[in-house]
């Protein structure tokens, strides 16, 4: 009997220490809440502590990011939420107008913002701004084109897209799992300006992407593609670019990208503050941080993706290898020879998710 | 389960007991299945959810070839998973329970398990790194002179299906172990005596009496297989894809909803139909 | 004799063999976080702790991390409870429709996790409350409260309801029996229970991927960290996951089995 008191004793002393443990552990997650917070709706290049941190410190400032993958979900996110949920949102230069008509993007000083330190190219007024008033400012941009080993494939061939298709590179080839950019890419190696994409010519390029696919290995998103590009499992990542060789130039000196003779794609990604955020201030002091140029070298190589800042002054604090890295000097003849991302509307959009359904799937 | 109304309990306390469970299971999970089978029948207008009413995400399903195959996928998948699976646990559990010591036993079983303590995510991830062209597979495979080319083993249907082949001989190692030690040694014995060698005992004997804990493991297989996300996402590819990563596109891409609570009906009407057949089969069994 | 011989050597085989693909991916997965080098692919190229000092200092990961114990020991804890009083509701008292109360109650355990996560959200959504940490916490006590009431259910005897009746003749209330008896000596399956319960929550991932927003549980955050490339540093978190979980396991090894095989 002596045994059993003894094991009841312990078991209720266990048994008080973990709920004890448990309301500690409980009461430690909501310590946070008395702080102000900011939320973003962002891409997964603007999660990173090291960029989040000082803004927070210096204004004293929770800011909550969460993470998306393409407008269509970005904004369906803010139509399933209410209003004043999220305070910033960064959002594919080529949907700004999209979201400014939609009500979702609030006016912004424009005397506010450093444009006049931008790469010109970039500062894609025509999009950022609508009827003489500012809505967004591009923060970041980079290239979706052609990564591949420049020891195992001739760069020669690279030059030109129709290679892809050819017999040569038949099951070496690894394709990026987003659809605007590989879309846009097979729309102009088929002479069809990114622009230019619509119902009408969806189906030539649904051939085409079907038949990409069935000459690549795999569809993979960052890390997968990344994977099979370092690991020699595929010589080529159509869709890829220095956001992905970038991170692993150091290890990985072999691994090359061209912009063919077709063009290339421009992805660029604009910050903007919520309508109806009601931390406006907060918001556009977080949008100038992000875009001032020490905020800028983080973004621009940041852990989940590297690219270009669209501020030059972001120079001063990129070391040359991170420079030479994201090709920093050759920017102007690509700037020239690239198209921005195809801009679809609600049913465009759906019909291309659909077809890039059913290129994973055969 | 007999009453206990001795004592000065008042029996009617006994709701006091039980109905916090029920609440709970009735708000957070009868309730959420109704309204996600209500939402199965609306629609995205204009991204926002409207109650429509009509069948229009079903139709959509078994209209476009490439949605409907993801679940033929997901039943070839998951069919091999379960099947491999139970082939491979079954002598695994038999060899423990019969062949070691009793004593190791215990450490030996615990060491069959041992992974399965690593996070999920992790696993998957872990396999994708054998598998690569440079990965340990290939390269032990290219050492000991095997093979001269590395073998395409990442980004395939049949790596997701090792993958979860690894995980679930591990569940039903477990189970199907638990069932044979609790098999009365009398049977055996009875068997031996009879004359039967140590296949007929097994084959006769053994195997049917294990048959419906094989069954439910196999059962229970099938049901997290089929449901799972991971690890056809960080091992196929996205060369065929699995009915839940449909799913997830559905979410993830365009905040769709409706079309995901709609094939997420058909998974579960799949899973109920192959459940009712395994109860049929048991029941015939028995009879 | 032969044959034996030959049984007993295929039986070894088999057992090394199934245990080296059992194994393997564990081994693999902890030799690569000591890589000196960015990619946790051969050739190993050393030895170094420097990717275990990334985790520690990678304050997401330790936020994360935090989250997870408190959602699994959370959630882990209500669904004992509410499976405990139902388990003794259902067993010491006769209720009507008491079976279709234990098939209510088990019945999410049937269920897909990606269906319980997606009614959830469509409820959520709907009512306009928001994900949090707390939504996970929901969604993981209606996957654990089934374990929890059928494990308990399982363990009440009657061998207890004697020393209850006896209680109760002593004068001991509902809630005294409760808490001075049956808890007590049942508490080597309900630690059971809690522990199994906190293993599923600890490492579940689609539930805890679809219903936070901000703040996320540790196999969310090694998700998104797995999105960023090919890293060593995963290897490292990995690892001392499985550390932590062998922990845990040693902890309920000792404390209730242990307990539990001996008089």
């Amino acid at each position: 009997m002596s045994a059993k008191a003894v094991r009841n004793l312990n078991v209720q002393y266990i048994a008080t220490t973990l709920s004890v443990s448990c309301l500690v552990a409980m009461s430690g997650a909501s310590t946070v809440l008395a702080q102000e917070e900011l939320n973003a709706l962002v891409w997964c290049d603007h999660t990173d502590t090291a960029l989040l941190e000082p803004f927070e410190t210096a204004n004293n400032v929770k800011v909550n990011v969460k993470e998306y993958e393409g407008t269509g979900a970005a904004l369906s996110i803010i139509d399933q939420s209410r209003p004043g949920d999220w305070d910033v949102l960064v959002i594919d230069g080529i949907d700004v107008p999209r979201a400014v008509e939609e009500g979702i993007l609030g006016e912004i000083p424009a005397d506010a913002l450093p444009t006049a330190d931008f790469f010109p190219e970039v500062v894609m007024a025509d999009n950022n701004t609508l009827d003489g008033k500012t809505y967004a400012i591009t923060e970041k941009y980079g290239y979706n084109t052609i990564s591949f080993d420049k020891t195992k494939v001739d760069p020669e061939d690279m030059k030109d897209m129709a290679n892809i298709w050819s017999d040569k590179y038949m099951g070496r080839i690894a394709i990026y799992d987003y659809y605007l950019p590989v879309i846009g890419l097979t729309a102009l190696s088929a002479g069809i300006d990114t622009a230019d994409i619509t119902e009408e010519n969806m189906p030539d390029i649904r051939e085409r992407l079907l038949a990409m696919k069935s000459a690549s290995k795999l569809v993979g998103d960052v890390v997968s593609s990344q994977t099979a590009l370092a690991t020699g499992e595929v010589d080529i990542l159509v869709g890829g670019g220095e956001w992905v060789t970038a991170v692993l130039s150091a290890e990985k000196p072999d691994l090359d990208w061209v912009i063919p003779e077709q063009g290339g794609l421009r992805w660029s990604q604009s910050i903007g503050v919520m309508a109806d955020s009601d931390k406006q201030e907060l918001a556009l002091a977080f949008v100038q941080y992000i875009t001032s140029p020490e905020a800028q070298a983080k973004l621009a190589t940041s852990s989940c993706y590297w690219g270009m800042p669209a501020n030059k002054l972001a120079e001063e604090h990129l070391s040359a290898e991170q420079k030479m890295a994201l090709r920093w000097d050759d920017q102007a003849q690509y700037l020239s020879n690239s198209q921005l991302y195809p801009a679809p509307d609600i049913d465009l959009d759906d019909l291309m998710q659909d077809v890039w359904t059913e290129m994973l799937q055969n | 389960m007999n009453a206990d109304v001795s004592g000065n309990d008042d029996p009617r306390s006994a709701w006091f007991y039980v109905v916090p469970a029920l609440l709970w299971t009735m708000a957070f999970f009868v309730v959420p299945f109704a309204f996600m089978a209500a939402t199965s029948f609306a629609s995205l207008v204009r991204r926002k959810i409207t109650y429509t009413w009509d069948l229009g995400n079903y139709l959509e399903f078994f209209d476009k070839p490439y949605l409907l195959k993801g679940l033929f996928v997901s039943l070839e998948i998951t069919l091999a998973v379960t099947f491999i699976s139970v082939v491979l646990a079954y002598p695994l559990a038999w060899i423990i329970a019969e062949r070691v010591p009793k004593r190791l036993q215990r450490a030996v079983l615990i060491l069959a398990i041992l992974p399965f303590w690593t996070s999920y995510v992790v696993r998957s991830y872990s396999w994708l790194l054998l598998f690569s062209s440079n990965g340990v597979i290939n390269n032990a495979l290219m050492g000991s002179g095997i093979i001269s080319e590395p073998l395409q083993l990442a980004s395939t249907t049949s790596a997701t299906i090792i993958g979860f082949v690894h995980f679930f001989v591990m569940l039903l190692t477990l189970t199907i172990y638990s069932n044979l030690v609790q098999l009365s040694p009398n049977y055996k014995r009875a068997a031996m005596d009879l004359g039967a060698n140590t296949f007929q005992t097994f084959w006769h004997v053994i195997l049917p009496l294990t048959l419906p804990g094989i069954m439910v493991g196999a059962f229970l297989t099938f049901v997290l297989c089929i449901g799972d996300y991971i690890t056809p996402q960080i091992l196929g590819g996205n060369n065929e894809l699995v009915l839940p990563q449909i799913i997830m596109l559905q979410l993830g891409r365009r905040a769709d909803i409706p079309a995901a609570a709609s094939m997420s009906i058909i998974l579960m009407l799949v899973v109920t139909a192959v459940y009712l057949l395994c109860l049929r089969w048991l029941k015939m069994e028995r009879t | 004799m032969l044959r034996h011989r030959l049984l007993s050597l295929f039986s070894w085989t088999y057992l090394i063999a199934m245990f080296g693909f059992i194994l393997l991916p564990v081994a693999v997965l902890v030799l690569f976080s000591f890589q000196d080098g960015t990619l946790p692919i051969p050739p190993f190229n050393g030895f170094t702790l420097k990717w275990y000092a990334e985790v520690f200092a990678d304050q997401k990961l330790m936020a994360a991390l935090q989250n997870s114990l408190s959602v699994a020991f959370g959630s882990s804890l209500l669904a004992c409870l509410l499976g405990f009083f139902a388990a003794y509701g259902l067993s010491r008292y006769r209720l009507p429709a008491s079976a279709l109360q234990r098939v209510l109650l088990m019945a999410p355990m049937t269920v897909s996790y990606l269906i319980i996560a997606l009614g959830l959200l469509v409820v959520f959504n709907w009512s306009g409350i928001r994900l949090s940490l707390w939504t996970v916490g929901i969604g993981h006590v209606v996957i654990n409260l089934p374990l929890c009431f059928a494990i308990i259910y399982a363990s009440m005897g009657d061998h207890q309801k004697n020393t209850e009746r006896a209680a109760r003749d002593l004068g001991a209330n509902g809630f005294q029996v409760l808490y001075l008896i049956t808890a007590p000596m049942l508490m080597p399956s309900i630690l059971a229970a809690f522990f199994l319960s906190l293993t599923f929550s600890w490492d579940e991932f689609i539930i805890s991927f679809l219903l936070s927003r901000f703040d996320v549980t540790l196999p969310v955050e090694i998700w998104s960290l797995l999105r960023s490339g090919l890293n060593p540093k995963t290897n490292a978190i990995g690892s001392l996951v499985f550390l932590l979980s062998m922990i845990l396991l040693l902890v309920l090894e000792t404390l209730v089995f242990r307990r539990r095989s001996k008089p």
